[in-house]
């Protein structure tokens, strides 16, 4: 019987071994890349509000910090 | 060993259970198991579509990346490496469809198949020469290469294709028919001289 033709024409050949490194290091630096816009993004409503809001939370003194005492 | 590699533990796992690791970690070692179980494969696939290496190695750099930000779509229906062939699939097309000019294949008429026609063409094509093989594929549309080549070179099952394509088994069934008839075609543009 005759053999499949895309079987011979079929390539054996390995990825470059650097592949895996490349692959990889792009893997690494786009979870760097999510982790640090989710700092940013993941819940940005609660971070502003806790930046701006007037009433202090626990173990908090005041909200606006670092303003000047008034006279 | 006071310092165990990352993904070392893992190797037996399965390829979903691994995939399970990779979504709820985001790690790099465990994904990079998955890599060297299918990277051989996807590289190889994009060189017979491309068959050009340095092309093949950037597509696979490419399709494992899009594979790992888009895990979490992977909803386990069917198996990861069908998943993965899936994206190798879309990806190698859409490059080179880009890049390809005019098909040169002629139009082939498909009014009235029938079972016999079909295992005739497929026996027609599985008979042909390799070396001469290699440029009738060369030379028909990239969509109608890629289904011979997961069909007869990656002994895809219909079934399999179905889920590689999102397509109905007959769908399926008169694609191939088709890319079977146009390489035929292309065979006779080609060799009609010296058949």
């Amino acid at each position: 019987m005759r053999e499949n033709p895309f079987k011979i024409i079929g390539s054996t050949e390995e990825p470059r071994e650097d592949l895996r490194k490349e692959v990889l290091g792009s893997v690494r630096l786009a979870v760097l890349m999510m982790r640090f816009a989710q700092l940013f993004v993941a819940d940005y409503a609660s971070v502003l509000f806790d930046k701006f809001k007037v009433i202090p939370g626990d173990n908090e003194t005041t909200g606006q910090q670092g303003l000047p005492p008034k006279p | 060993m006071l310092f165990k590699k990352k993904g070392g533990n893992n190797s037996e796992l399965s390829d979903e259970a691994l995939v399970d690791l990779v979504k709820g970690a985001m790690d790099a070692d465990t994904f990079g198991l998955l890599y060297d179980r299918f990277a051989p494969k996807v590289y190889r696939k994009c060189l017979s579509m491309t068959r050009d290496k340095d092309i093949a190695h950037d597509l696979t750099h490419d399709i494992f990346l899009k594979a790992f930000l888009n895990m979490n779509k992977f909803d386990g229906r069917s198996k990861f490496g069908t998943w993965l062939y899936r994206i190798t699939y879309n990806y190698c097309l859409d490059h080179l469809r880009r890049k390809q000019r005019d098909p040169v294949a002629p139009d082939v008429d498909f009014q009235g198949i029938t079972p016999r026609d079909e295992e005739r063409n497929e026996e027609q094509l599985l008979g042909l020469r390799a070396d001469r093989l290699e440029e009738v594929l060369a030379g028909i549309d990239v969509t109608d290469r890629a289904i011979l080549l997961f069909k007869y070179q990656e002994d895809m099952s219909i079934k399999d294709l179905t889920e590689l394509l999102e397509m109905s088994e007959s769908a399926v069934k008169m694609r191939l028919f088709r890319a079977r008839e146009r390489a035929l075609a292309q065979y006779k543009v080609l060799y009609s001289e010296d058949p």
